[in-house]
């Protein structure tokens, strides 16, 4: 089988996600195109990779790609362009967009394909007919801000995606709520993959769990999804209430500022550490130092982070954003708390590390097993396999 | 006023906020002579005055720089060479810099006013020419930027000492700037004052069939602290209160939608983009109660409008707050980053009888009077100057 993969940009080394699932369709014999808007550096990736015309910047370069580009499509892609046409005319589109987007997928006009896939439903926009132009069946994958966010902004984005997907793929049952939410009426089936991790890198020999030094630990992108405002709330609630504990903090992004400030105001600054971006292998060795995980978002798709945390023998505290809830069971293997108030997770907090040794250690076990079990790279690619499988 | 001082009030942009255009007008009326430099973004009429050095365009900015280095060459040429000199120390893009200096150093007012502190490192060398140099000390330049930024601050810290003066919009910021060697002694508390003839008050009554209209106003921004007040309306809204709770100046902002979708507010929470100051003053008019939510200010001139026109505020007791709002007095303060404490104020708001509202509104009306009049804050803007000079 031949499926296209359509991405905002070539998979970099760590989106596990994505290269795993491309090199489990290829071991089982499909051929895998990626279709990116753009390239970052030069990632390496085993499958061909397809790059979106450049349809911003110099005038006089864009007017030359689009001229170029549908000349292509024209020549040697004829039928199929036309269809497109055709298909987006049918549809109400205006003549010069419909040109703009033969234009736009003239990459993926040129091949033709079993599956065309969109990695996120934000990829979709302007592609809606594409797959149908090429013959081929199309599919959706929603992650987390494409259906949770993104709609809220641009609200009805998918009303004409939902007439035309074959299959949906989802990471959570939460994420599957919002897709019916968004007015998705039952038609194309929905299935459930969730992310897996590298359980052979991500495991600590440590057998037992052995005594709480209250090293917290959160490794996020710098961002008000995360929940880290909520977070340092709550940490600031322990401290007053004489708890001892450092809180570690891995990743960088745009709300630096307002973190920092936080932690000046709350009066933390000795309790808290922002290490910006580390290795992997340095992750690890934070994480191996750290005893409690902590993950309160306000919005999160699944969450690979908490995944690794799990298999690492942390113990997780999580929020009930969408699919956390079921990337750790509360009271099972960590437990969830309601998200956008500091004074529950204070509260979990210090319930989690009262507990006696034996309870922790069961918590774990439970998670490690589990992790290893249900979110292992090999049943991924199985999944993908059998995602993409005819059902006559 | 025999000799009148030459001030050049410097914030980047022609014409500038508000209450910096009040300053200027102010200032003028005095008698001063004002100079204004920088970009021009909007036209504006010709006042007695103030003198205008701007650029619009590129083409105008390259005429502004050829007119004044011809001006600089003929009559001040040993001074161009020096500052020559210094701009090419800096290591930054000299033409840029160029036109920003140039027509400074050509009308060498007696007082540099800065507006921002952020760009301080860029005017130091106005008091190479004998002017001098005061740094108003407003909100997040003091308040948040140089504690997550290190290098900022160890430039306050190096600088601000050899600053002449320093206005400061509140004494809460006045000793926030002290931790970056900011000298008490130097610094002058003026108030942000309001044209109080414009905003006339208004006694209001609350009108309780249509449930409490709660408005909040101000940038989009992390400090004001709104994803607190969403907070706030999902408790009110489990405690059953009847009310509408509007933001003005936010309109897409991915957190507070997802959180009004989170906690089901779309029928009780509306977002409007930025309006014009005089939609903005009526907003506020038929608000029942203004709330500030904020993590950060300096004071916020929002309240002070509120308080002028009528409407109760209730704010978070952050930077200069306190030093105008007394509790349960002329409005409410409640802690920061505390979502319950604003739901609970909010609930005893809609519970006032109108006679406690009104002497509260009536008793915010006074605090403004004394505090905030636009009189108050050039006489006292005038004494920093004059104090600066005769140093």
């Amino acid at each position: 089988m031949k499926i296209g993969l359509v991405l905002p940009k070539v998979p970099a080394y760590s989106e596990t996600f994505f290269l795993n699932k491309i090199k489990g369709l290829q071991k089982n014999g499909h051929t895998v195109i990626v279709f990116a808007n753009s390239t970052e550096k030069s990632n390496y990736i085993a499958s061909k990779v397809k790059i979106a015309p450049t349809l911003s910047g110099n005038i006089i370069r864009v007017a030359f790609v689009s001229f170029f580009n549908l000349m292509y499509s024209f020549l040697f892609h004829f039928k199929v362009s036309i269809r497109l046409y055709k298909l987006e005319r049918q549809d109400g589109l205006s003549f010069s967009q419909s040109i703009k987007n033969i234009i736009a997928n003239a990459h993926i006009l040129s091949e033709s394909l079993d599956w065309l896939h969109f990695g996120f439903g934000t990829m979709v926009f302007n592609r809606e007919h594409v797959a149908q132009a090429i013959g081929a069946k199309m599919a959706v994958s929603f992650r987390g801000f494409d259906i949770g966010i993104y709609p809220l902004k641009n609200p009805n984005c998918y009303l004409k995606l939902w007439g035309k997907v074959d299959k949906i793929h989802v990471i959570s049952n939460d994420i599957k709520e919002l897709v019916l939410k968004n007015g998705f009426k039952g038609k194309a089936e929905i299935i459930k993959i969730t992310p897996a991790i590298d359980t052979s890198f991500f495991k600590n020999n440590e057998q037992s769990f052995t005594s709480l030094k209250n090293n917290f630990i959160t490794i996020a992108r710098l961002h008000w999804k995360k929940g880290l405002v909520d977070t340092l709330e709550a940490l600031s609630l322990l401290k007053k209430e004489g708890v001892s504990f450092h809180y570690t903090i891995i990743g960088e992004g745009d709300a630096y500022e307002r973190l920092k400030f936080a932690v000046h105001q709350l009066d933390i600054i000795n309790e808290v550490t922002f290490t910006g971006k580390i290795s992997p292998e340095l992750v690890k060795d934070k994480l191996n130092n750290a005893d409690l995980y902590l993950q309160y978002s306000i919005q999160e798709g699944f969450c690979n982070a908490v995944l690794e945390a799990q298999a690492m023998g942390l113990l997780c505290v999580v929020s009930d954003a969408e699919g956390l809830s079921e990337n750790v069971l509360d009271g099972e293997t960590g437990w969830v708390v309601s998200s956008s108030n500091p004074k529950y997770l204070a509260n979990k907090i210090k319930e989690v590390i009262n507990l006696n040794e034996i309870e922790k250690n069961r918590i774990i076990i439970r998670a490690k097993e589990r992790i290893k079990r249900e979110f292992n790279l090999q049943k991924q690619q199985q999944e993908f396999v059998d995602f993409y499988k005819i059902k006559d | 006023m025999k000799n009148p001082i030459k001030i050049a009030i410097y914030s980047g942009v022609v014409p500038s906020t508000t209450f910096i255009e009040r300053l200027i007008d102010g200032l003028a009326k005095k008698d001063h002579k004002i100079y204004l430099f920088g970009v021009q973004n909007k036209k504006i009429a010709s006042r007695k005055n103030i003198h205008i050095i701007s650029y619009v365009n590129k083409i105008s900015k390259f005429l502004l720089l050829i007119k004044y280095s011809f001006l600089l060459s003929l009559y001040k040429t040993n001074e161009k060479k020096r500052l020559d000199n210094i701009i090419f120390n800096t290591k930054k893009n000299s033409r840029l810099l160029k036109v920003k200096y140039y027509p400074v150093l050509y009308h060498c007012p007696d007082i540099f006013h800065l507006q921002w502190g952020k760009g301080v490192e860029d005017w130091i060398w106005v008091q190479e020419f004998g002017m001098k140099l005061i740094l108003s000390l407003r909100g997040a330049h003091i308040n948040y930027s140089p504690i997550a930024d290190s290098r900022l601050a160890n430039k306050y810290v190096n600088l601000f000492p050899k600053l002449d003066g320093f206005h400061a919009v509140s004494k809460s910021i006045a000793s926030e700037a002290m931790k970056y060697n900011a000298a008490l002694q130097k610094t002058k508390v003026v108030y942000s004052g309001l044209d109080l003839e414009q905003m006339s008050f208004q006694l209001k009554e609350i009108d309780k069939k249509c449930g409490l209209k709660i408005i909040s106003i101000g940038r989009e921004h992390w400090k004001k602290g709104y994803s607190y007040a969403l907070n706030s309306m999902k408790i009110l809204k489990e405690m059953k209160i009847d009310f509408h709770y509007t933001i003005v100046g936010v309109e897409n902002n991915e957190e507070l939608l997802y959180k009004r979708s989170q906690f089901g507010l779309e029928n009780e929470v509306t977002f409007i983009g930025k309006m014009p100051f005089e939609e903005v003053l009526k907003n506020i008019k038929s608000a029942d109660v203004l709330v500030l939510s904020s993590v950060e200010e300096g004071i916020a001139n929002v309240v002070l409008e509120a308080m002028a026109l009528g409407t109760l505020v209730v704010s978070t007791d952050c930077g200069g707050m306190n030093e105008v709002i007394i509790n349960n007095e002329n409005g409410y303060l409640i802690p920061i980053r505390d979502p319950e404490s604003m739901a609970s104020t909010l609930f005893k708001v809609s519970d006032l009888s109108l006679k406690n509202y009104q002497n509260i509104t009536c008793a915010a009306r006074k605090t403004i009077e004394k505090q905030h009049s636009h009189e108050k804050m050039i006489h006292e803007m005038n004494e920093l100057y004059l104090k600066v000079l005769k140093n």
